[in-house]
């Protein structure tokens, strides 16, 4: 250095020398006085002083500037150092201070570089994650001002363990956001199913609540706000599903009940089952997508709905239906149907009434009337029969008014027939006219009402028609009257005069008719017992039985399609071999015999039984030609007298045609012969 | 013979006997069940037990028998006899005769008599009280107009049913003359008649196959509930082929009754509702006999061969 400092120096020192031999020349030149020139030369070592001094001050100067950097630098860094928190690194070291000022300032400004370098960077982590942490807090607090970019960093405290709480706090509110992230997605999960489930656009919904929500890609909002809201929005959608759901639910059991009612075939059932088996399901269960969405509802509405209008429908068919077998039931039993209810029917397509209470009305009043039908039923069927024969009796009455029902013609023996039942008809009549009306007069008291047969109380019918009867009856007798009179007159007459021809009898066109019989009272007298039973039993009167007595030899004729069984038959008929068919000829025969009996009235009792001899003797004269068989008949009329004959001759003449004999005694009569004679007198 | 208790069969007794049966009859007092035969007997049953008491032999087919009161009965038999049976002396006397073959037989508790019915056209009623011997014993004879068939009694109505269908309705406290003498309604042989246990009429029934319900009444009203109804028929090629119906028998209790006929077959009927109740099963042969129990539990019937159809091996 010295060396190097001697040669500018030497410069110098040389330059001065030259200039002061220079300047002396000059002086000399000029002749300057010596004092002037010590004057100039001392001014000139003034100066020179003078800028040495200046010199060594700004030297001076340099040298304090530098100490004061150097301390300065010392403090600053000092201050960083503490600000970061860590011991400096470079303490002061004096003592190890060998080098210059200005190699310590260097290294003091080297080291507060560094540390100011490393203090920037602290710094900027500091900023950095209070950014982040700033970030994150408006995010949580939902603030959208962006993060300020002064972030105020305490710049006192940069300390790594700062640095470390921050880093913690950050770390916590990472955590934080991520966990609201992770909530934000969950209930957005949520938000989407529930708009599945209910058919609404989950787009729409999310961005309603928070419009980052509805962006699947970016980021989402996690506020308190959003949170809230969408916490809000999802209990709200889950409300409605429950509505839903449970509307959706009514639907479905009603559903059910409906096709329960109505039958509805499977086919159709399937298309809902999605809706019945969700029908007891709780909310979560439900997930299917647009299950309960707004328009599948109102579709299982409609079907509903619609099924509903089917089923009121059917229920009018049904009432419809039980009206017209109400009617029946009534028509059926004669009774007048109730118009109360006829009204309460129209009025059901105008709704006023409902279709469940009047099919309960119908069939009450289908039971009533069915029970009141089956107590009816056996008076009606005699009422009905009864009526039948009224017809019948008119019939009848007109028939036997008609002079030309003897014509043998076509079908005569049908009418005939008729004729003979409608007669036995007639006959039952009263008794049954009289049975009914007891009948009908108890099923009244029973009942409490009257028995009506389309609206008319039948008892009065009853009365009406026995009123009519009595009258004719009268009308008969006071014919008959008249007749007997006559008789008596003409029989008087004959005992006076002779014989006379029988008199006319104004009822019966055919004398031939009278042959066999022709009395009323007496007619099986002449007659062989049978042959007045050719019609029906059930016609047979009192009177006709009190006094009768039948011949030995009976006659027996088939007057019905029977065939005998036994031989019994075979005995005692001239015509047991006709075949039945024969019918009518036999029929007419008889009917011819017959109508006499039965156009003569009947039911005069009191000829009967008054003058029995008389009518025989009339008889007699009447019958001016009794068939052959007949002759024999009268002559047989038992008295109660006489002895009957002894068996024997009734065994001898077991061979007779006309004997009749039961099984025993033909057995017996077997026996004996078997036997041979003297069987027969042991008897 | 079988007792019956609808719808269950019938037991058939032991030792009948060896020819037909012309009556069975059940006692008032207990089940004893006497039966009369073609084989001269007469046999007393206990029925429920099934055990034969006692067979009484007679001089002749024995036609008809009735009880007495459990220790004694009558008979009524071909040999012109009327016999006093007594069943626990095990003896027989004659209590009386007629002049042909006896063909009914009754006993009325009303009366304290016995009625016979015969084909020597009479009625006679005997006292059985009195010492055997027709002189003691006859009350009275009635002339018929013909042979006497069927017999009936109840309380103090005797029905006779005779040939040539006639009817005689008597009042046995006045046997001087019949109280009605009616015809029978039916056209053919009257065969059996029964009268109603109420009393208010009798059943007729014919060899045709059919009967007649007829009420002792004469007023309208009850004349017009007569009626006659076909029985014992079989159809074939359209045509029925008639049985005689041999015999009717009243049910004591219901009033309804059961008839038995040629075609082997037993009907009980409601006379009132004239409805057939139900039929039992074939017998082998015709129906000859019919007797319900006095309490009406048991039906006793009796089927062999009546003769309908003559001769037959």
């Amino acid at each position: 250095m010295s060396t190097q400092r001697i040669d500018p120096l030497v410069q110098v020192e040389t330059t001065c020398r030259a200039l002061l031999n220079e300047l002396q020349i000059i002086w000399e030149e000029v002749g300057e006085t010596d004092a002037d020139r010590d004057e100039m030369l001392l001014e000139l070592e003034r100066e020179c002083v003078e800028v040495y001094r200046r010199k060594v001050d700004q030297a001076n100067h340099s040298k304090a500037h530098i100490r004061q950097t150097i301390a300065d630098s010392e403090a600053e860094l000092a201050a960083i150092c503490s600000a970061m928190g860590e011991r400096p690194v470079h303490i002061r070291q004096s003592d190890q201070n060998i080098g210059s000022l200005k190699e310590e300032l260097r290294k003091m400004l080297s080291q507060v570089e560094e540390m100011k370098k490393r203090k920037e960077e602290r710094r900027n982590h500091f900023i950095d994650v209070l950014d982040q942490i700033e970030m994150i807090i408006n995010e949580i607090n939902g603030s959208t001002e962006s993060v300020s970019s002064e972030t105020v960093v305490d710049e006192t405290d940069l300390s790594l363990m700062r640095l470390e709480e921050l880093h913690r706090q950050l770390h916590e509110l990472l955590k934080e956001k991520s966990n609201r992230l992770k909530q934000v997605q969950d209930h957005l999960n949520t938000l989407n199913s529930l708009c599945s489930v209910m058919g609404m656009d989950f787009k729409l919904t999310a961005t309603e609540v928070h419009p980052s929500l509805g962006d699947s890609e970016g980021s989402r909002s996690i506020s308190n706000n959003t949170l809230e809201q969408l916490g809000t929005e999802i209990n709200k959608l889950r409300e409605v599903k429950i509505q839903r759901m449970e509307r959706l639910q009514d639907l479905a059991t009603t559903m059910l009940e409906l096709w329960n009612l109505m039958d509805t075939p499977i086919e159709e059932q399937q298309k809902f089952q999605n809706v019945t088996c969700n029908v007891a399901a709780s909310e979560h269960e439900i997930t299917e997508p647009n299950t309960l969405s707004d328009d599948f509802i109102n579709y299982v509405e409609e079907e509903v709905s619609r099924l509903e209008d089917l089923k009121s429908s059917k229920m009018k068919e049904i009432i419809l239906k039980k009206r017209a077998e109400l009617k029946e039931i009534s028509t059926k039993t004669h009774l007048i149907p109730d118009t109360q209810l006829e009204d309460a029917i129209e009025a059901i397509d105008s709704g006023v009434i409902d279709a469940a209470t009047i099919l309960e009305q119908i069939e009450l009043q289908i039971a009533k009337v069915k029970e009141e039908a089956f107590s009816r039923k056996e008076i009606l069927e005699k009422v009905e029969k009864w009526l039948a024969a009224c017809e019948e009796e008119s019939w009848l009455e007109e028939y036997n008014r008609d002079e030309n029902r003897y014509n043998a013609g076509r079908g005569t023996h049908l009418t005939l027939k008729r004729a003979e039942k409608a007669r036995s008809l007639v006959n039952k009549l009263p008794g049954r006219v009289e049975a009914l009306t007891s009948k009908i007069m108890a099923w009244e008291e029973e009942r409490g009402t009257e028995f009506l047969y389309d609206g008319t109380p039948v008892l009065s019918m009853l009365e009406d028609y026995a009123n009519l009867r009595e009258e004719k009856e009268q009308e008969r007798r006071r014919l008959r009257d008249q007749k007997r009179l006559q008789g008596q007159l003409i029989a008087e007459q004959e005992v006076l005069y002779g014989a006379k021809q029988s008199p006319p009898k104004p009822q019966s066109a055919k004398k031939g008719s009278k042959q066999c019989t022709g009395v009323p009272s007496t007619k099986k007298v002449a007659l062989g017992g049978p042959m007045l039973q050719a019609h029906k039993l059930d016609s047979v009167n009192s009177p006709r039985i009190s006094q009768t007595r039948s011949n030995k030899k009976t006659e027996f004729m088939l007057q019905n399609d029977a065939i005998p069984a036994s031989p019994a038959f075979k005995r005692g008929q001239d015509i047991a071999d006709a075949p039945f068919r024969k019918h009518p000829s036999n029929g007419i025969n008889t009917n011819e015999i017959e109508s006499p009996l039965k156009t003569i009235p009947t039911n005069d009792p009191s000829n009967n039984t008054m003058t029995p001899l008389k009518t025989i003797s009339s008889v007699d004269e009447e019958n001016r030609k009794p068939k052959a068989m007949h002759s024999t008949a009268s002559v047989q009329m038992q008295t109660d007298i006489t002895p009957p004959p002894t068996l024997q001759t009734s065994l001898v003449e077991e061979t007779h045609e006309e004997m009749e004999q039961s099984f025993e005694e033909k057995r017996l009569a077997l026996m004996h012969s078997d036997k041979q004679i003297p069987s027969m007198i042991q008897v | 013979m079988t007792s019956a208790q609808p719808p269950a069969p019938g037991r058939e007794l032991s030792n009948p006997p060896t020819d037909g049966i012309s009556n069975l009859r059940f006692s008032n007092h207990s089940d004893h069940l006497l039966v009369s035969s073609w084989d001269k007997t007469v046999r007393l049953y206990d029925a429920s037990a099934d055990s034969l008491r006692g067979e009484f032999m007679h001089g002749g087919p024995v036609l008809d028998c009735c009880f007495h009161d459990d220790s004694s009965g009558f008979s009524a038999s071909a040999d012109n006899t009327v016999r006093r049976i007594v069943f626990s002396h095990g003896k027989e006397d004659i209590l009386g005769r007629h002049d042909a073959p006896v063909r009914c037989i009754e006993y009325s508790y009303a009366a304290g008599q016995v009625i016979t019915g015969s084909w020597d056209k009479t009625l006679k009623c005997w006292d059985p009280r009195g010492a055997s011997g027709q002189e003691r014993t006859l009350v009275g004879t009635y002339p018929q107009p013909e042979r006497v068939y069927s017999l009936s009694l109840v309380g103090n109505r005797l029905v006779v049913a005779t040939a040539g269908r006639q009817v005689n309705v008597y009042d046995l406290r006045n046997m001087s003359q019949p109280e009605q003498r009616r015809e029978s309604s039916l056209k053919y042989q009257t065969r059996c008649v029964r009268c109603y246990p109420n009393g208010t009429g009798y059943a007729l029934s014919s060899v045709e196959g059919r009967v007649a319900m007829e009420f002792f009444d004469l007023s309208e009203a009850s004349q017009a509930k007569k009626y006659a109804f076909k029985c014992h028929r079989k159809s074939e090629a359209g045509r029925d082929i008639v049985y005689p119906v041999n015999a009717i028998a009243f049910h004591p209790v219901y009033g309804t009754f059961a008839t038995g006929g040629c075609d082997g077959f037993v009907n009980v009927w409601d006379g009132n509702n004239k409805k057939r109740l139900y039929q039992y099963s074939k017998y082998p042969t015709s129906i000859a006999a019919l007797s319900f129990s006095r309490d009406g539990r048991l039906l006793a019937v009796a089927s062999s061969y009546t003769f309908e159809e003559g001769e037959k091996p």
